[in-house]
């Protein structure tokens, strides 16, 4: 990791504000209180004494359930991540203009709005009620009924037909590919008319009428009664449950799309550390020690060492070095702390050969010896 | 209130009066604090933000591939090369560490990242522990934890029976064998499923190390039974399963509500007619219903996965609506799986067309939907297919497309097969319905070619709505597209874009008769020079070549024109049919044009040898422009007969 994040909590700003001027609030309310009692009778000094003091436990209280309040449980976290979202002004903008440019309506823009509101007014196939107003009003003013039937085979049909009878001028295909033109170049409204004409001329059979399913309005099929509160799904099956829920996540992971996402499958998968970054992950047995037992090694010691004398004086030594090993873990030191007293032990007749161990301490060994016997 | 300081501040007003402002402001706020509660993040949670703001880029590569232009694929069969060849070195990376394991002992990190140790090998001689077995289970490996199982029990270590449940569980979850490893995120992706929707064969080993420790276990505890029984209907092995069932029902061993539900979904295989099937169906629910269990988002989509092939579509239709009601009632809410099912049991091919997508999609419409079942996935292909074949309806597509984009929702799309396929309908479905300009650019030149790549079939309705429309700008562009997606040797792509060029002379700008000129030779010459090797080989017919010719002859490019000319004449045998005689004649011209009778009378020797009635009014022409000298006149008469005596 290349970046350590330092993460701080606060309290956050207002809170703070709030407790300066509830402490402020009571501090000057017991100011008042104690100005005036020195200035009136004693009964109403009393009686305002007993007052302030209420107020001055209220004050109190309040700051209690405050801090109460605080150190409650925190929020079940949600899986979905509630993030600020910025408003987007461009949209809006566009929204705006849009809307102005439709205020200003040509003719034809109005006709068509109108036969837009007749349709959804009527109900039903908004589109079919729409285009066939618009046919209506629009082949007035054209004449000619426009081309009906399956335009694309109508068009590759005279493509044909241009082949076979040669030199025929500007051709049937070579019309109707203007009128197609003209139609595709022209703004899009005219082009909702080509849609309906195009699905009834693609799939004649099926005239589609939209008609509503209720989808949970049927009758129940009356196996289960609604009540299922005291029942369960029966005996669990774990692993296989793991299994499932494992499978279901994989279903949704693809191979990531950015960065971040393959941060987070790395994450998942363990090879990076997690956020926010702090030295001591995967540190959590040695987190349950207090450091007092890395540090303070002499009262392994205290059984069986002697107290003065060169061994002493070694053990001492050992359990400096020990204390400032920070790689080793508490049982690891002891170990080797009491390893030493087993090799003390051994080496008891060579000791006591050199002088490096008197009989008094002797007697400490062998006390501790017969100890450990029992 | 500091904002109220900073005003004041800003007047100018003294000290006294502002701290006095601030203290009748807060007296006046409400007693009652409320502090927000912390909310706990977990460790991915900042990078789940981040990752939030960044949306897929269309015009960009898929990030898995790499950032060089000449590294990214632009066709389909590129795109599953370059992630699977990702995905290989992957593969080998995780070899070469079996392998040389000895050399992968170092453990730099601190903590230890496990997923960088090399896998233990078990073997029948390893010295395992019960921890093991556990380890092993926990991390899925199916075939090791039945080799550490096979020891143990050879020592005699007693196996506590919670850790022999939880691998029985395993093994019939799994089937005893291994799945693909849950790091190889691109074969997964790739993984093209096999559509056997309705009757998947029995996979179940019988006999194996599941059915062993079921058999030896004693005593018979419900979880076993659920275990053995979800298994065996799981892959399909419906007889063992049933009698096993009908064991358990006699030894009034209580179940649970997920084995019904496997039992449900192979009513189909169980039962033969309609009738059968639905009656069984029902005793399993009552059955369920008289042990006490409760049903849950299983048994629905059992149930309507069940309906959707059982036969007899009317009263299945019937049925599935009953059920959703029924579960409606009971407050589970139906996944998109079981919305998949309900389209498939409502929509069928040969039914009556049925509007129910509509309804659905106004249930599910802007919002966020989570992977409740493995049948969720396949919802989206489903709806899509059926926007596009059943009810033909653009609008209703959007809106598909629309609550896809929305959120998460993407990560439903299934697989890289589902996606394509899904793709493939919604362009069809937007191609034959939408003005072309719209179609082109709204659809296609924003999904092509990152998002998705159109099949062979796609571009043909491409090609063939730019024909009918006329709109031959498209033309260079839509061939450059299908060099890079390797679709350039398909012979209907190709007679398509050659019509188009041809059949549209009067809409052409010079530039764009320059380029159809450029296009049509380069089809020559990949057809020329892609003799040796490769397997996909385009043969020009001769009808092929005759637009080819007109193409060039518009844009006066003689000598290009000349080399397909050759060809056509020397290669008579090879090339399977004949040019148009409009071709011809419009060489002709451009060789009187040129003034190269020689050319011209060879062009009219291969009209005769065609057969072409017209090759004597060429020739004829060839004479009263070029006013044709001895030599040429005589071979010209040879060619083509006396026609000249009266000019």
């Amino acid at each position: 990791m290349s970046r350590i994040y330092l993460i701080t909590w606060h309290l956050p700003n207002n809170i703070k504000n709030t407790f300066h001027n509830v402490r402020h609030r009571t501090l000057q309310k017991v100011s008042l209180c104690t100005s005036s009692s020195s200035s009136s009778d004693d009964d109403t000094k009393l009686q305002k004494k007993v007052e302030e003091k209420k107020k001055s436990k209220e004050a109190l209280d309040k700051l209690n359930k405050l801090l109460l309040t605080m150190t409650e449980d925190d929020v079940s976290s949600k899986t979905k991540l509630n993030l600020a979202q910025p408003t987007n002004k461009r949209q809006k903008k566009l929204r705006e203009k849009q809307d102005f440019k439709e205020s200003k309506a040509t003719p034809t823009e109005t006709l068509v709005n109108a036969a837009n509101n007749v349709a959804e007014s009527i109900g039903g196939d908004v589109k079919q009620t729409q285009s066939e107003l618009l046919m209506k009003l629009l082949n007035v003013a054209n004449g000619d009924a426009t081309v009906n039937t399956n335009l694309k085979d109508l068009v590759k049909g005279m493509k044909i037909d241009q082949e076979s009878a040669q030199g025929a001028g500007l051709s049937k295909a070579q019309q109707v590919r203007q009128i197609l033109q003209e139609q595709s170049k022209a703004p899009r409204r005219k082009g909702d008319m080509a849609k309906p004409r195009s699905k009834s001329a693609k799939s004649p059979k099926r005239d589609v009428v939209v008609e509503k399913i209720s989808l949970f309005g049927s009758e129940p099929l009356g196996i289960f009664s609604p009540n299922q509160n005291d029942l369960t799904e029966g005996v669990v099956n774990k692993t296989w449950n793991h299994l499932y829920d494992k499978d279901l996540k994989l279903a949704v992971t693809h191979p990531p799309s950015n960065y971040f996402q393959q941060m987070i499958l790395w994450t998942e998968q363990k090879k990076i550390w997690k956020f926010p970054i702090d030295n001591e992950q995967g540190l959590e047995e040695e987190k349950k020690v207090y450091f007092t037992d890395h540090v303070f090694l002499e009262k392994h010691l205290e059984p069986w060492c002697p107290l003065k004398g060169p061994i002493r004086h070694f053990m001492e030594l050992v359990c400096v070095g020990l204390s400032k090993n920070p790689y080793l873990t508490v049982e690891a030191k002891k170990e080797h702390v009491l390893w030493f007293r087993e090799y003390f032990k051994d080496k008891l007749e060579l000791l006591q050969e050199t002088g490096a161990i008197q009989e008094t301490d002797l007697g400490k060994l062998h006390a501790d010896q017969k100890q450990s016997e029992h | 209130m500091m904002n109220i300081s900073k005003t004041l501040l800003r007047r100018g007003l003294p000290q006294a009066n502002i701290t006095s402002n601030i203290l009748l402001s807060t007296a006046t706020i409400d007693d009652k604090i409320e502090i927000p509660k912390r909310i706990p993040r977990g460790p991915t949670d900042i990078l789940r933000a981040l990752e939030s703001t960044v949306g897929r880029d269309p015009t960009a590569a898929h990030y898995k591939y790499h950032d060089d232009p000449y590294l990214i694929p632009l066709s389909s069969s590129g795109k599953r090369i370059f992630a699977m060849a990702q995905e290989a070195g992957r593969k080998a990376a995780h070899w070469v560490r079996q392998e040389h394991a000895d050399l992968f002992q170092h453990r730099e990190a601190d903590p230890v990242i496990e997923a960088f140790v090399p896998p233990m090998v078990y073997t029948e001689e390893s010295e395992v522990a019960v921890a093991d077995l556990e380890k092993l289970i926990e991390m899925r490996q199916v075939v090791d934890s039945a080799v550490v199982y096979r020891v143990l029990k050879e020592k005699n270590v007693e196996v506590a029976q919670e850790l022999e449940q939880g691998l029985l569980e395993l093994l019939c979850y799994q089937n005893c064998e291994d799945g693909v490893s849950e790091e190889f995120v691109e074969e997964r992706w790739f993984r093209q499923a096999s559509k056997g929707k309705e009757f998947v064969k029995k996979t179940w080993k019988d006999g194996d190390l599941a059915e062993q420790i079921f058999t030896k276990m004693t005593p018979k505890t419900p979880e076993s039974y659920c275990a053995i029984i979800q298994g065996m209907s799981k892959y399909r092995q419906m007889d063992r399963a049933v009698q096993l069932f009908e064991e358990a029902q006699k030894s009034n061993i209580p179940l649970n509500t997920n084995t019904y539900n496997s039992l449900i979904q192979s009513v189909n295989m169980i039962k033969e007619n309609f009738d059968m099937r639905w009656s069984l169906l029902a005793d399993f629910l009552t059955q369920m219903k008289n042990s006490n269990l409760k049903p849950n988002l299983g048994t629905l989509n059992a149930i309507l996965y069940a309906l959707s092939f059982m036969g007899n579509p009317k009263r299945a239709k019937e049925y599935v609506l009953q059920t959703l009601a029924e579960f409606k009632n009971l407050g589970i809410e139906p996944s998109l799986g079981s919305w998949y099912y309900v389209i498939l049991t409502f929509c069928k091919e040969r039914g009556p067309v049925s509007t129910i997508l509509h309804d659905i999609i106004n249930h599910l419409e802007d919002k966020e939907h989570q992977i409740r079942d493995l049948k969720d996935t396949h919802f989206f292909v489903t709806a899509m297919e059926m926007a596009r074949h059943h009810l033909n309806d653009v609008a209703l597509a959007r809106r598909i497309d629309k609550l896809l984009n929305y959120g998460d929702n993407y990560n439903l799309i299934g697989d890289s097969y589902k996606e394509s396929v899904y793709f493939r309908h919604y362009f069809a479905l937007l191609c034959d319905n939408l003005p072309l300009e719209e179609f082109m650019n709204d659809v296609y030149f924003k999904l092509v070619p990152h998002i998705y790549v159109p099949e062979v079939g796609i571009m043909a309705e491409v090609l063939n709505q730019v024909d009918v429309n006329g709109a031959v700008e498209y033309i260079p562009k839509l061939w450059s597209d299908l060099i890079v997606f390797d679709q350039s040797h398909r012979e209907n792509l190709v007679d398509c874009i050659l019509n188009t060029m041809v059949n549209n002379e009067q809409l052409v700008t010079p530039e764009l008769t320059e380029s159809f000129a450029k296009i049509a030779w380069d089809i020559y010459s990949r057809s020329i020079n892609e003799e040796e090797g490769r397997v996909h080989r385009l043969n020009l017919t001769g009808d092929l070549l005759g637009k080819i010719l007109i193409l060039l002859v518009r844009q006066k490019d003689f000598e290009k024109a000349c080399k397909v000319m050759d060809r056509l004449d020397k290669n008579q045998q090879t090339i399977a049919g004949v040019p148009k005689i409009e071709a011809l004649a419009l060489f002709v011209d451009l060789c009187i044009e040129e003034k190269v009778p020689s050319r011209g009378i060879d062009c009219i020797q291969y009209c005769t040898d065609c057969g072409f009635p017209e090759a004597n009014s060429l020739a004829v022409r060839l004479h009263k422009e070029l006013n044709l000298d001895e030599v040429f006149l005589e071979r010209l008469t040879k060619v083509v007969g006396d026609v000249f005596s009266t000019s």
